[in-house]
């Protein structure tokens, strides 16, 4: 691999890494989710769940990828095998799925940005832009500026990704750090921080407090997306794997914990008494109809709008972005150049993101689809893991020279038994919830249990089709083949 | 604010902050010992 393709530095991998780990899932899920079950009790189980699912998977997306040079299709035909490339294909599917929605969601916040910066906010009455705007073609038009803006990052490949993270990642940790604390000076905001923090011990014992925490790890740091193993294909060689992936795990958390705290004590301090139809509000809720409204009623509130919808554009974008390269890696790793390989992904992603766009129904119906694959996706990164051989790529690629950590066998327990174990529960227990009440089997109602299974079963009878040949056009061989017949 | 609720958040803040903070210090450490080997 020549220099060019990799990062420049430690520093340049951790914070596009970063980057693809904070989402706007930080910033308009965790505060809900963490109100809704409990406070101080999920905070318990999310910590839990950090170190038991978050932090082993993003171990093996980095070994994959720093051991196999490769895209998700190729990483798992190198390291489990021909027979386990519809594995990486359904999770370079599942994120290209994601990325597609995704797009117009960064698109939602670029508009907020804006709407926010020209003052278009200071007097609409609550909900009043989001009602115009979304689903309307405009939506479709901002949707295209953000692929057009991950489409001009990718272009220029790592090093593009590298340079947009070293100024995108530090001004948003900059952001959330200036919002959480505007949020806890204002008075009446220790209320916030009291119902974020007080533990509600009784919760611990309900199996929902846990799922949901689990839950919010899966979505929120990105391990199971194949991300980390697409950025990890540009480490250096005496890269190390434990003390990244910890450190992104860490990192991501934490900007989930200062947004908690953000939201909370300005919902708690402006609005006490609608705190329920704030929380219960949903993402697109609490984000674009319930914050322009709480900031209008601070002292310089303008200003802080304007960094609220900035620090989620950054972290939507630089999202954005990562799902991108995965695409684009894929195809690359079957022989397409680069330059090619991302205008072919941004214009599927433009097309098949444009119906999102128009329809909440359809991007809320994609969404459920494949946020439940994501958990699919963290299954076979397990199941790969173990074809290779967990106690084989602990000691030849985690705990190889350059590692600043040496990972314990504790790993291969985690790794091997207990994410089969979380994965399948909560595939479960999310589609057990969907199958209660009526029309839960109609693959055509959009949140429904059968509207997964009937995508996923598509997808995967796809895949498991196209194995033999996902197995030979990605994992380079076809490429080694055309060298030897051209010599 | 409760007393429970301010240890809940000495606990989880210094976990979760002060867990990225040390792991950060500890990269920063191991860079900077990498480049005087290589250096």
């Amino acid at each position: 691999m020549s220099q060019g393709e990799q990062f420049g530095s430690r520093w340049g991998l951790i914070l596009a890494t970063l980057g693809m780990a904070v989402g706007t899932g930080n910033i308009w899920r965790f505060p809900r989710i963490v109100a809704s079950n409990g406070g101080g009790s999920f905070l318990v189980a999310w910590v839990v769940f950090l170190l038991l699912w978050s932090v082993p998977l993003m171990i093996v997306e980095f070994s994959f990828g720093k051991n196999s040079r490769m895209g998700a299709i190729g990483a798992f035909t190198r390291m489990a095998g021909k027979n386990f490339a519809w594995m990486g294909g359904w999770v370079a599917l599942c994120a290209t799925a994601i990325m597609f929605y995704y797009s117009v969601v960064a698109g939602w916040c670029i508009r907020y940005l804006a709407a926010s910066l020209s003052g278009e906010l200071a007097n609409m009455p609550q909900g009043g832009l989001w009602e115009s705007y979304a689903g309307s073609w405009t939506a479709v038009g901002t949707h295209a500026v953000a692929m057009g803006l991950g489409i001009a990052v990718v272009w220029h490949g790592v090093r593009g990704i590298e340079r947009v993270a070293k100024v995108l990642i530090p001004g948003l940790f900059i952001l959330v750090v200036i919002l959480a604390i505007r949020a806890v000076t204002l008075p009446g905001a220790a209320a916030g921080l009291e119902f974020l923090f007080t533990p509600d011990w009784a919760k611990l014992g309900e199996v929902q407090i846990w799922l949901q925490a689990l839950t919010q790890n899966a979505w929120d740091t990105g391990p199971g997306w194949g991300l980390i193993l697409t950025y990890a294909i540009y480490m250096r060689v005496r890269e190390d794997v434990p003390l990244n992936a910890f450190l992104i795990g860490f990192g991501n958390n934490s900007v989930s914990l200062l947004a908690g705290i953000m939201v909370l004590c300005t919902v708690f301090a402006v609005n006490p008494g609608a705190r329920e139809a704030i929380v219960g509000a949903g993402n697109y809720g609490l984000t674009f109809e319930w914050m322009p409204v709480l900031f209008r009623s601070i002292p310089a509130g303008q200003i802080f709008m304007v960094f609220f919808f900035l620090a989620l554009t950054f972290a939507a974008v630089t999202s954005l972005i990562s799902m991108l390269e995965l695409a684009t890696r894929v195809l690359i790793d079957s022989g397409v150049r680069r330059k090619s390989a991302i205008l072919w992904v941004g214009g599927a992603g433009l097309l098949f993101g444009a119906p999102s766009a128009l329809s909440l129904t359809v991007l809320g119906n994609q969404d459920w689809v494949w946020g439940v694959g994501l958990m699919l996706s963290g299954l076979f990164f397990s199941l790969a893991a173990r074809k290779f051989g967990l106690e084989r790529l602990r000691k030849d690629v985690v705990n190889a020279e350059g590692a600043d950590l040496q990972v314990g066998r504790w790993w291969v327990f985690i790794v091997g038994v207990l994410v089969p174990v979380e994965a399948v529960t909560l595939m479960i227990w999310w589609l057990w919830g969907a199958a209660q009440g009526e029309g839960s089997w109609n693959p055509l109602s959009a949140g429904s249990a059968g509207t997964v299974l009937a995508q996923w079963t598509v997808a995967l009878v796809a895949l498991l089709l196209l194995n033999r040949f996902l197995a030979g056009r990605c994992s380079g061989e076809s490429r080694e083949q055309e060298i030897v017949e051209g010599a | 604010m409760n007393s429970t609720a301010l240890v809940m958040m000495i606990v989880v803040c210094g976990a979760v902050w002060g867990g990225f903070a040390v792991l950060l210090i500890r990269a920063l450490r191991s860079e900077s010992a990498k480049k005087k080997e290589t250096g």
